[in-house]
Formats: C-alpha cells, sequence, structure tokens
C-alpha cells in the first residue's frame, strides 16, 4: 500500500463572510483577497510542508493544477515539481495536474515532464487530467464542445513524442507540428500516467485501453466514493483487465490527534473552512454545455432524480460526527484513523491513497502534527496490505547511487584548498 | 407535423427539416435550442410562405453531426447552402433568430444570390464590451436555458411540458452544446468583416426583454448592413418566436411584403 501527502494550497485568508458575499471560489473569484505578500509566506509554508512529508516516509509528494481558484494556488504544478526535484531526492513526484488540452503545443507538457524526469532522476508520476470546467471552459477558454477531442489528441502527440526517437510530423484536427523531435526526453520512458477523474465515464475505458491509473479525486469522502469505484472495477473486469488495487487512487481528507475528541477541537473549524468557503463554487460555472459526454450526463441526471445532490459543499451544513459517518473526512485517534483507513482501502479497492492531511486554513504546524502522527503511527499499520500485487503504477528512478544530488557549490574566492579549485588554479598557470 | 429528412452535399448528410406552406420559400434557422416542433410562429408564417425549417448540423435529431463541423462560418454557410440545393430552391427569403440570425447573415454575406431578404431576430455574432451580455453557457446546470426566457416558468412550458423529463434535459444541453461550439467564450464571430458583402433587403429585431443579446446591438447591426431596418418585439425575451409567435411571424410577414416582393399587377 502506497500513501502519498497531497494539498491543493489553498488561500487561507477568505474572509468569515465570504459565501454571503461572494458568488464563487472559483474563475471569477474577488482578486482582491489575494495579498501577494502573504502569498511569500504560504507558498513557502506549503512547499516546506511537501518536503517534509517526504524526510517523515510518504511515497509521494501530490500537487496538482486549478486556474483563478482560491483553493489552488498552482496554476502550474510544473513549477512546483521543479522545486521539488531539487529539494527532494526519495519520494515521487506525483503530478495529478496538466489539463492536456490547455497546452498548445502539447509538446510543451511533453518537454516539461522530460526536465522534471531528467532533474529527479526518474521520480516523476505524470498525471493528465481533462481538467474540471471551471478551469478548463470558463477560467482558460477552451470550448467544451471539442475539449475531449483536444485532450486526446494532445495525449496522443505527447504519448508519441516521448517514444519515437525520430523527428516526426503530427498532422492532427487541432494541433499541426512539422518537426516534433523532443529534447530533453524523459528518464522513464514513459513515466508512469495516472488519470485524475471525477466521474466520467468514458475515463474509464481510457484507463483501460492504456493500462493507466484511475486517480478519484472528490472531495465527498470515500463512502460515496465505494459506489463509484464500484462502476470502475466492474467496468476494468468487463474489459478484461486483471485486477491490480495499484491501478487506482483515492483521494480523501484525514487528520490525526492523540485522541478523537483532540481531532474535533484541533480540526473541525479547518474543515469547516474547506468544505464551506474553498468549496463555494458559483454552480453556473461546475458544467459547460458539452464538457459532459451524453451518456456521463444521463447518469449524472439519474442519480439527481433520485435525490442525490450534486453540489460540491454539500458537506458544509454537517455535524464532525456526520463528516466523519459519512466519510467526508477521516479523524481521530491514530487507531480510529486506521480503523477508518482501512475501511477506505477495503471499501474502494485502491493501492494508491493520495492523503489530504493539509485542507483549508490548517496552519503550518498543525499540520506538520497530523502529518508525522499518520506517518508513524497509522501507515505502519497498512503498510503491508495489497502485498501480493506489483504496483506499475509508481516510478522506476535511476538507483539512488547513480543519481545526481544537489550540490553545494563554494565559489573559488572562498573556496580555499578545495581540491577543485586547486586543480582549476594549475590549469590556469 | 413530422420531420422530413434529405440527403445533402457530397457527404450526402442527413438533414430534418419540417416544410409547410405555399409561395415563396423561405428558411428559417433556429436559434440556441433547435425546434420545439413545427412551432406555432412557423405555422402562422407558412400561410403565406413556403416554410422549411432545418436542424442545423449539431442539434436535435442531427447532434451527432456535430463533430463533422468546425467552428468559424464556412462548414454552416456551406451546409445551409447545401440544403438550398438538395431542395431544389435557387434562392429564399431567410429568417433566422440568436445564433441561426448568424447563420442567416453568413449566407447573406457569403452567397448574396441565394437570400432574397433577410430578417435577423436577436442576432448573436457581434460583440460590444461596453453592451456585453449575460452568458448563456455559465447558467446552473439546473435550468441551463432559463436566461434565454423572459419569464421563469417559460422554459417548462416550452421544453418540457408532455415530454420525458431526462430527455428533455439532455436535448436541451446537447443544444446548448452545439452553440457553445461556435461561440464560446464570446460570441464574436468575425462575422462584422462580413456583414458589407449582405446585398438583401435585411430587417434587424431586438427583443425587449432579451439579456442574452441585449437591444443596444441592434443599431451596431443595423449600421453595418446597408439599407436595413431595426425594430423591436415588446414583451419577448432572446426566443422570441417562442414567446410571442404572432408579433414574430407578422413582423416577418410584412416585412418580405413591403420590402421585399416585387410589386405584382
Amino acid at each position: 500500500m502506497k500513501f502519498h501527502w497531497f494539498n491543493l494550497m489553498p488561500w487561507p485568508y477568505l474572509p468569515d463572510d465570504f459565501t454571503e458575499k461572494h458568488r464563487s471560489v472559483w474563475v471569477d473569484v474577488d482578486s482582491r483577497l489575494f495579498d501577494a505578500r502573504k502569498a511569500n509566506r504560504i507558498y513557502n509554508d506549503y512547499l516546506d510542508l511537501l518536503e517534509l512529508a517526504e524526510d517523515v516516509g510518504y511515497d509521494g509528494l501530490g500537487i496538482n493544477e486549478h486556474h483563478q481558484n482560491a483553493y489552488g494556488l498552482m496554476p502550474s504544478p510544473q513549477l512546483m515539481a521543479a522545486t521539488l526535484a531539487r529539494r527532494t531526492h526519495r519520494a515521487a513526484i506525483l503530478l495529478l495536474g496538466q489539463s492536456l488540452a490547455l497546452y498548445d503545443p502539447p509538446t510543451r507538457v511533453a518537454e516539461e515532464m522530460a526536465m522534471i524526469d531528467c532533474i529527479s532522476g526518474g521520480r516523476l508520476i505524470s498525471g493528465f487530467p481533462v481538467g474540471s470546467s471551471m478551469d478548463d471552459n470558463y477560467a482558460c477558454g477552451v470550448n467544451p464542445a471539442t475539449l475531449r477531442e483536444q485532450y486526446h489528441e494532445a495525449h496522443d502527440l505527447i504519448m508519441r513524442a516521448w517514444r519515437d526517437p525520430d523527428v516526426f510530423a503530427w498532422n492532427g484536427k487541432h494541433y499541426k507540428l512539422r518537426y516534433v523531435n523532443l529534447w530533453p526526453r524523459p528518464l522513464q520512458t514513459p513515466p508512469p500516467i495516472w488519470i485524475p477523474g471525477g466521474g466520467s465515464l468514458e475515463t474509464w475505458d481510457f484507463c483501460a485501453a492504456h493500462k493507466y491509473n484511475y486517480s478519484y479525486l472528490s472531495f465527498s469522502g470515500y463512502i460515496r466514493g465505494a459506489q463509484l469505484m464500484e462502476g470502475f472495477w466492474q467496468r476494468m473486469e468487463e474489459l478484461g483487465s486483471d485486477f491490480n488495487p495499484y491501478q487506482a487512487a483515492f483521494a480523501q481528507q484525514i487528520c490525526v490527534a492523540e485522541t478523537d475528541a483532540e481531532a474535533q477541537r484541533l480540526y473541525e473549524k479547518h474543515a469547516r473552512y474547506f468544505f464551506s468557503r474553498c468549496l463555494h463554487v458559483y454552480p453556473g460555472f461546475a458544467d459547460a454545455p458539452g464538457y459532459r459526454t451524453e451518456p456521463t450526463l444521463r447518469a449524472g441526471l439519474a442519480s439527481q432524480m433520485a435525490g442525490q445532490s450534486s453540489a460540491l459543499n454539500q458537506a458544509a451544513a454537517l455535524s464532525w460526527r456526520e463528516m466523519i459517518d459519512k466519510g467526508y473526512i477521516v479523524a481521530g485517534s491514530p487507531d480510529s484513523v486506521a480503523e477508518q483507513i482501512e475501511k477506505v482501502v477495503d471499501s474502494l479497492k485502491i493501492g494508491h491513497l493520495v492523503c489530504l492531511l493539509h485542507f483549508g486554513d490548517m496552519p503550518n504546524d498543525l499540520c506538520r502534527y497530523s502529518t508525522e502522527m499518520f506517518a508513524n503511527k497509522v501507515i505502519p499499520q497498512m503498510r503491508s496490505k495489497w502485498k501480493g500485487h506489483v504496483d506499475h503504477w509508481s516510478p522506476k528512478p535511476m538507483p539512488l547511487e547513480d543519481r545526481a544530488e544537489p550540490r553545494t557549490v563554494t565559489p573559488f574566492a572562498r573556496a580555499g584548498k578545495d581540491n577543485a579549485a586547486k586543480r582549476v588554479a594549475a590549469e590556469v598557470k | 407535423m413530422n420531420l422530413a429528412t434529405v440527403n445533402v452535399g457530397a457527404a450526402r448528410r442527413s438533414v430534418h427539416y419540417y416544410r409547410r406552406g405555399q409561395g415563396q420559400p423561405l428558411l428559417y434557422l433556429h436559434h440556441m435550442l433547435g425546434l420545439v416542433g413545427f412551432e406555432p410562429a412557423l405555422a402562422k408564417l407558412a400561410e403565406s410562405f413556403d416554410v422549411i425549417a432545418p436542424y442545423a448540423p449539431g442539434w436535435g435529431p442531427a447532434k451527432d453531426d456535430l463533430t463533422d463541423v468546425d467552428p468559424g462560418p464556412l462548414d454552416l454557410t456551406l451546409h445551409n447552402i447545401d440544403v438550398l440545393n438538395a431542395l431544389g430552391i435557387h434562392s429564399a427569403h431567410v429568417v433566422g433568430i440568436s445564433i441561426g440570425a448568424w447563420m442567416a447573415a453568413e449566407l447573406a454575406a457569403i452567397a448574396p444570390q441565394r437570400v432574397d431578404s433577410l430578417v435577423l431576430v436577436n442576432p448573436l455574432g457581434l460583440w460590444l464590451d461596453d453592451v456585453g451580455g449575460a452568458d448563456p453557457f455559465a447558467q446552473h446546470p439546473g435550468m441551463p436555458s432559463q436566461v434565454l426566457f423572459s419569464q421563469p416558468d417559460m422554459r417548462k412550458q416550452f421544453l418540457f411540458d408532455g415530454r420525458d423529463k431526462m430527455d428533455a434535459h439532455v436535448e436541451e444541453l446537447l443544444n446548448l452544446r452545439a452553440s457553445a461550439k461556435f461561440l464560446w467564450p464570446i460570441p464574436d464571430t468575425g462575422v462584422a468583416r462580413r456583414l458589407p458583402r449582405i446585398e438583401a433587403p435585411t430587417l434587424i429585431a431586438t427583443s425587449e426583454h432579451d439579456v442574452v443579446v441585449p437591444a443596444a446591438y441592434g443599431p451596431a447591426w443595423r449600421d453595418a448592413i446597408a439599407g436595413s431596418r431595426l425594430t423591436t418585439i415588446p414583451n419577448a425575451g432572446h426566443l422570441a418566436e417562442l414567446e410571442q409567435p404572432d408579433a414574430f411571424a407578422n413582423l416577418v410577414r410584412d416585412f418580405i411584403r413591403n420590402h421585399a416582393m416585387p410589386a405584382v399587377a
């Protein structure tokens, strides 16, 4: 079983009356609520937490892509990946972002991922989501009627650019490139591909056809997620794909304290900040016409007609107990969290858990506490889960002893008697 | 009244259309939500004209044809020329509303010899920063086309009455998807550059309560098409032919009679 540390990098200073005074946290969020001086601290705090996560034993460091969004400060996950590639040494760089239709030419993605893979010594997991309607259609202007066509063409182009050693011409419907010739090239050919999805049925067939990992990213927790993942596994079986839990990942909000009561005292307000303010999205930005295919539309309408709400912020009105009972959040003492995590893993049959250990406006030190407690007291109880299965969806980096580490380079003027300085000095004479 | 079909163009694309009435041919190009059957406004026009109302590629029964047409004016305009050819019509009075008015203007600009007269009601295709307009594609997914009507209950009345709820809602969303393909993210289709080519006698009409194409767009269209006239339709939203079928039909009929028919002895 693998555990990845992930946060959305939310803006933690949304005012108390945010949901009354503003219609959306996303797309047309009031930019006057942003403060670049505060962002200087926040970005560094969040990156510190990602680096700490490697230190305390998480398998991967998760980052993703959102635009014009006050709960996600990462319009460019590639920039985050770049700094992690230098500042971390062992963990996978789990780049869940990169909505492919937003990159023109898409070979830009192939190039940047190749750079990250080379710098990190082959630690990259490349996530290829279609992306949300808010990001793709409303914030970035991609036509919803052609979004999926563009996505699939971009995917095919990137995969060929990674694999084909020869110069080739790409005469696509949406992209035309006379000379495709990737330079640099990734260490892993290709890196493991994860497809983050929110429940589009056609994504499952895509994962089965290409043997990609399906990552269900939902904020509604594992109990509602179980129904969807059941559908995923059923579809995989129908398509003749052998069951392997590592082919699926799930994102879950988690917080740990000494006792259950302590967890509520420490984390409830931050969970509420997330579920009410961060998920306060204007419904008119949720689903541009054409974003969903007809089968997915029909399935969604059927569940709405059966009374299931599709609102993002439906957990906002729940009590702390209900948030836990309904699975929106996994919280409590290490043992009670371990018990809940076992339910998550068993009910979803997943080999990768993407742990949202930071959410909402949780302060850094508190998140550190929860992150370490989970790593030290919960993960060890779950490590041997799925022992008989082989994980084909984690990176295959260069052997540690062959891998370059960042060095501290001292200027010659201060280097004194260091050997390299002496050698160069001898050559100069 | 039943839909007829005809195969058009080199690809023999199947076109679903209504046709009724006698007189000079009148080609009706529908709005963002397609056709709601052979609508009362069309029935009224059929008292004076040979009315032809086809579904555009991407709408209604032609939903799967959307991938075969590129955004931009060329494919849609060639398609409409193919429709006229397939029906053996050399030229017609062309009436368009909403996105259909954009298609009608393109047809009149690109193939002026095929258009005897032109009526553009609540036309999309121009964008004025100072006027803007409500975004028809950023609406609550539970009632995505509400913004097109002047009264909230009209959406249900016109689109859902007597129909399977799921089918009606899916068709509504797919029709909006087709519209989005040509109008995303801002309904500026570049038609402004082609409007001076229009030769047909032209009437522009805007609805009093249209928030998607506010009445302030009317003068911009009138000024771009030489000799065109401008009028308003009271008590109607964007889908004027549904809300005010009589006023809509009378306006079209009177304009054609007074300005686009040769005086007969």
